[in-house]
């Protein structure tokens, strides 16, 4: 890019992280309104005019330089209340968002005032939350520090719509489909049509409002701005009647969509899925018809990639604690294989690759998919983004994903074609919903209540059946029968909550907007809550294999193999939670292999457990008619999973951190280096990853520092395709974090680094070296 | 028969430093010279030895129960290690919950060991393989040659560093079976060479000569380790530099900087480093410095690293 282009990221970037961002009640009022004053319509019917009346109504704002324009609130980076989907939280702590330790926002105090006396009336027993609570809140709760059921109090997100069909249909386009399916329809059928044309209306005449205000600020601005808006002006008029012609049309055309669904849902989540692929037919014609030169589509993608970062996610403090920086999860994949199997990468690609290193902002959440033959340039492109240490773009592998995926009763087409939603959930494109934060299983509790008569240990309270105790199993295989059983117990337990929690999602949060751009819908004439898509999977999350395996682990060995300890001394020590057992604990830390360092019988007990939940899973069908399947991650949620969980046999102390990740070892236990993990992590069966896994590594940037250095880096990353892995990521770890490191060695056991003809672990060195690596560390920097 | 065995102190996975490729590094315990700065103290001694970690101890005095002639003794809290005293010391570290107490090293059969190898074989796809170093690896030959030339057989690309200091047939037991050569060449003034390193230098500058004769000539990389005052002066650059460009100015030949970190495992073993006040590595200027002098001597190939 240019002097100029630079200039204008920089100066929007700098404004948009500038403006102080406040807690928003706007549309949560019009909704308000909106159902006050239809109380006699349908739920999907009031859904459709909130969602227009929004359109037409909120306050919008452009900045003069702006090339993609287009929020749901007229400042940047709002938080939005939403109150159909459960508003209970705001109304506790809404005198606290501006002061609490994570994610503060500005909040209005009449706004305050305002909210309690016009907004949290009407919704008492009316929203998601309070529905739901009402219906099944005795059983969600019942199993709750065993599953942890989501999707309870906001609308469903993790979707990826079809961008591609929006692009080459736009509003107007829907709107003339809806019309032609009405003619031969039920009633039912017409209601949602009728829906899908409202939603679209207002979709057409919040387009032309950008226009306007485009038009009216542009008086006022510069002249050279005053050229620009206009263009981008233009661009609005034409796509709220036409669908998008240019590259520049497309992007704008597809940012609109994202914030309509955000507006119809507010949801995290919504992903673009594959945009080099997407867009290039746009980018290419531009480029050949000389309307746009590369140096202007990287600008446009800069402005795009700002705007990822101007919606964010209102969360809830103890949510915000562990998803710190209102992430919202805007996922573009690039790369990967295109629908004959061939290598796919474009121009494209790079500059989405470009975009990121120049602006290392947290949105979006760049992925790369990689396979056999992924060409050298894009890898090498995509490792030298890693260098920079932002930790993106993230890596997934068709090798692990394409082929699990059919067994799902996905083609083989829209397997290939799959892309990625929020962190690393999995999706096909345009065509799913996904559902795929169903619920969270904590296979260490179901271990905790399995060596202890079914009681909890950090309460005593009676979660599960009594199948005995580790005392009363006679031997290792006694024990995991009761484990088998009391995994098909809490199966049972879990099913009929998220089927309670997916009919209330039908009942209260139709979706007219998002319904039109997913496949099916449309042709059926039924809303995608209640089963319109084509695909409907629900994502069952395992957590956490890394401990499971090692708990099993020390117990087999030191217990029955080695008989260090009998299995009533291990019961009375996680009782105690090893408060007396010192020596136990860390025979059990140190004397037995762990999940992580390639010992093929530790690994083997995880990915037993985790083949087991699966094909369990698998037996059962969603609301909406489809399957149940897995995934293996948690991002954030280790810590809270794991203060649901007292002592473990692994030797982790009551209500610490489980592993992080998903398919990562426990912190520091990972001892023989990456290698190691990638071959314990290859063992896990890609059918236990279909709705995403997650490998968390850390690496020092003196590593990237030469050609050879990011050689080895690519050929590392090769590996990980052949031993078919469905996804890693990289820390590239700073000075800060060899600091941290040096306060906090436990979390930092594996990291390694270069000391002097070998290579050591950071943590075992002596202080005084660990500063002189630090140093160094300082002086190598990227 | 007894399978021979070798006895290695670590099989390091994931070595990115030592050879092209991803690599696995398999140090041999036992060496003949004495570096006054050698950096892995603990791959000198040709028979396993107790290392005592503090920062893992938790001074629970399970080790002394299980020492039956007072190995390990405590006072004031503080764990003393009595290595000369008859013990089991496999058992005794073997009693240690936290393991800050163990052997430093471990026998493996051939078979063993290329267990270990062949983990790692996905990733040697890429250019990898594996590299024995030490210690010195040829004291251990007869092993490393059997472990090599299985590699060899399973198309795992093999490495070695070594100081040379062997005779022609020990050297000529692994030779056919090493894609790369990594040899030191320290110091060229013999008096010098015995002073820091407790043997002389004619057999290695006869090994080195024969090297760079030899087929392999073109897989061979000659290093130097600079350390201050010792191997890192002007005469001693010069010396060594002009020796092989007389033999072959085609060599590829490296100047190994500085690495201060070297003194990290000294105190595990209670043995004293080189260097009371360590001092730090060389900044880029002196390594150009360092690099002018082998250039004029007639290299053509240097790297500095």
């Amino acid at each position: 890019m240019n002097k100029k282009q630079k200039a204008r990221i920089q100066s929007l970037k700098d404004t948009m992280l500038a403006q102080p961002r406040y807690v928003s009640i706007e549309q949560a009022l019009i909704i308000t309104k909106t159902y006050q004053e239809n109380e006699k319509d349908s739920i999907q019917v009031k859904r459709a005019k909130a969602l227009y009346n929004a359109l037409t109504q909120l306050e919008i704002g452009v900045q003069d330089q702006e090339l993609i324009v287009g929020n749901r609130t007229k400042g940047v980076r709002y938080g939005v209340v939403f109150p159909e989907s459960g508003i209970s939280w705001v109304d506790r702590e809404f005198e606290t968002i501006p002061t609490r330790p994570q994610d503060k926002f500005r909040v209005r105090q009449e706004d305050i005032e305002t909210f309690r006396s016009e907004i949290v009336p009407y919704w008492k027993g009316r929203s998601l939350e309070d529905v739901l609570k009402e219906r099944a809140g005795d059983e969600i709760s019942a199993i709750s520090k065993v599953v942890k059921i989501n999707q309870t109090d906001h609308a469903q997100g993790h979707i990826c719509p079809n961008v591609k069909e929006w692009l080459a249909t736009g509003p107007a386009g829907y709107i003339a489909q809806a019309q032609e399916k009405m003619k031969d329809c039920t009633p039912e059928q017409k209601e949602f049509y009728s829906c899908v044309i409202l939603v679209m209306q207002g979709v057409q005449a919040f387009m032309m409002r950008y226009h306007d205000l485009l038009i009216e600020q542009a008086k006022s601005a510069s002249a050279e701005d005053q050229k620009t808006m206009h263009h981008v002006a233009e661009i609005c008029k034409n796509l709220s009647e036409r669908p998008a012609e240019t590259f520049h049309e497309a992007v704008q055309s597809m940012w609109f969509l994202f914030v309509v669904l955000h507006m119809e849902s507010n949801a995290s989540s919504f992903s673009p899925g594959r945009l080099d692929e997407i867009l290039y037919p746009y980018y290419r014609n531009d480029i050949d018809s000389l309307r746009l030169t590369e140096d202007e589509a990287q600008e446009i993608i800069e402005c795009l990639w700002l705007k990822f970062n101007e919606i964010v996610y209102l969360r809830n403090k103890n949510s915000a604690k562990y998803f710190a920086g209102f992430p919202i999860g805007f996922n573009i994949a690039l790369g990967g294989v295109d629908e004959n199997g061939n290598d796919f990468s474009n121009e494209l690609s790079h500059l989405f690759l470009n975009a990121q290193e120049d602006l290392g902002l947290p949105q979006p959440n760049l992925s790369v998919r990689l396979h056999k033959h992924t060409n050298d340039a894009l890898l090498r492109h995509a490792v030298r983004v890693v260098s920079k240490g932002s930790g993106m773009p993230q890596f997934f592998n068709d090798e692990a994903i394409i082929k699990p995926m059919q067994e799902l009763g996905i083609s083989k087409k829209d397997a290939m074609n799959y892309a990625i939603v929020g962190c690393v959930e999995l999706t096909t494109q345009g065509n799913n919903l996904g559902w795929s934060d169903a619920a969270m299983f904590n296979m260490n509790k179901v271990l905790e209540l399995t060596l202890n008569h079914g009681r909890c240990l950090i309460t005593g309270k009676q979660m599960g059946p009594d199948y005995g105790a580790l005392s009363t199993y006679e031997t290792f295989e006694d024990l995991e029968a009761a484990y088998q059983k009391m995994t098909e117990y809490f199966i049972q337990k879990m099913i009929p909550c998220c089927e309670a929690v997916e009919q209330a999602h039908m009942d209260i949060l139709p979706t007219p907007f998002l319904s039109a751009v997913i496949d099916d819908c449309m042709e059926k004439g039924l809303d995608v809550t209640r089963g319109g898509a084509h695909y409907n999977l629900s994502g069952i999350q395992m957590i956490q294999v890394a401990n499971l395996a090692d708990s099993l682990a020390a117990i087999k060995q030191i217990i029955y193999d080695e008989k260090r300890f009998t299995p009533a001394q291990l019961e009375k020590a996680l009782q105690e939670n090893f408060e007396h057992d010192e020596v136990m604990r860390q025979m059990l830390l140190n004397r037995v292999p762990k999940y992580g360092n390639d010992v093929e019988w530790v690994d083997e007990l995880g990915v037993k457990w985790a083949t087991f939940f699966r094909n369990e899973l698998r037996k059962y069908t969603n609301y909406r008619g489809g399957p149940y399947h897995t995934g293996m991650y948690t991002v954030s949620a280790h810590v809270p999973m794991g203060q649901n969980v007292g002592a473990t046999p692994d030797g982790r102390l009551s209500q610490e951190p489980l592993a992080d990740g998903g398919l990562s070892a426990v912190y520091g236990r990972d001892v023989k280096g990456p290698t190691a993990v990638l071959k314990s992590v290859s063992r896990i069966p890609c059918e236990c990853t279909t709705n995403g896994g997650l490998l968390n590594m850390k690496f020092l940037p003196d590593f990237f520092k030469t050609e050879a250095g990011i050689t080895k880096f690519c050929n590392f990353l090769r590996t990980f395709v052949d031993l078919k892995i469905p996804h890693i990521q990289f820390n590239v770890v700073s000075r800060e974090n060899l600091l941290d490191a040096k306060k906090h060695p436990e979390q930092y056991r594996s990291l390694t680094v270069r000391v002097a003809g070998y290579t050591a672990y950071f943590t075992e060195l002596a202080g005084d070296l660990q500063d002189e690596i630090i140093a160094r560390t300082t002086y190598d920097a990227i | 028969m007894m399978p021979s065995r070798g006895l290695v102190f670590d099989c390091k996975r994931f070595a990115t430093h030592d050879g092209s490729g991803i690599r696995t590094t398999v140090f041999m315990k036992g060496c003949p010279l004495r570096c006054a700065w050698c950096q892995n103290p603990e791959g000198l001694n040709a028979v396993p030895q107790v290392l005592y970690m503090e920062k893992n101890c938790i001074h629970c005095g399970s080790c002394m129960q299980a020492c039956r002639n007072n190995g390990i003794t405590m006072t004031a809290g503080q764990i003393q290690v009595h290595r000369s005293q008859p013990e089991n010391w496999k058992q005794v570290t073997d009693a240690c919950p936290s393991r800050a107490l163990r052997m430093d090293s471990t026998y493996y059969t051939v078979d063993e060991l290329m267990a270990e190898i062949r983990k790692d074989q996905p990733f040697f796809a890429y250019g990898g393989g594996v590299t024995f170093s030490g210690g010195e690896p040829l004291l251990q030959a007869p092993f490393v040659a059997e472990v090599l030339k299985q590699c060899q057989k399973e198309g795992i690309h093999t490495c070695i560093e070594t100081s040379l200091y062997a005779d022609r047939q020990t050297l000529d037991l692994v030779l056919p079976y090493l894609d790369e050569v990594y040899c030191d060449c320290k110091v060229y003034e013999d008096n010098e060479h015995f002073a820091y390193t407790h043997v002389h230098n004619d057999q290695i500058l006869a090994n080195l000569r024969y090297l760079l004769n030899s087929e392999k000539r073109e897989h061979v990389v000659v290093r130097t380790p600079l350390i201050p005052e010792m191997t890192a002066t002007d005469e001693n650059i010069r010396g060594i530099a002009s020796f092989l460009a007389a033999i072959d100015p085609e060599v590829h030949y490296e100047l190994l900087n500085y690495n201060p970190l070297a003194a990290s495992k000294y105190s595990y073993l209670d043995m004293e480093y080189c260097f009371d006040d360590n001092p730090k590595m060389y900044s880029a200027e002196k390594m150009e410095h360092f690099r002018q002098i082998a250039v004029n001597a007639g290299i053509k190939n240097i790297v500095i690293s």
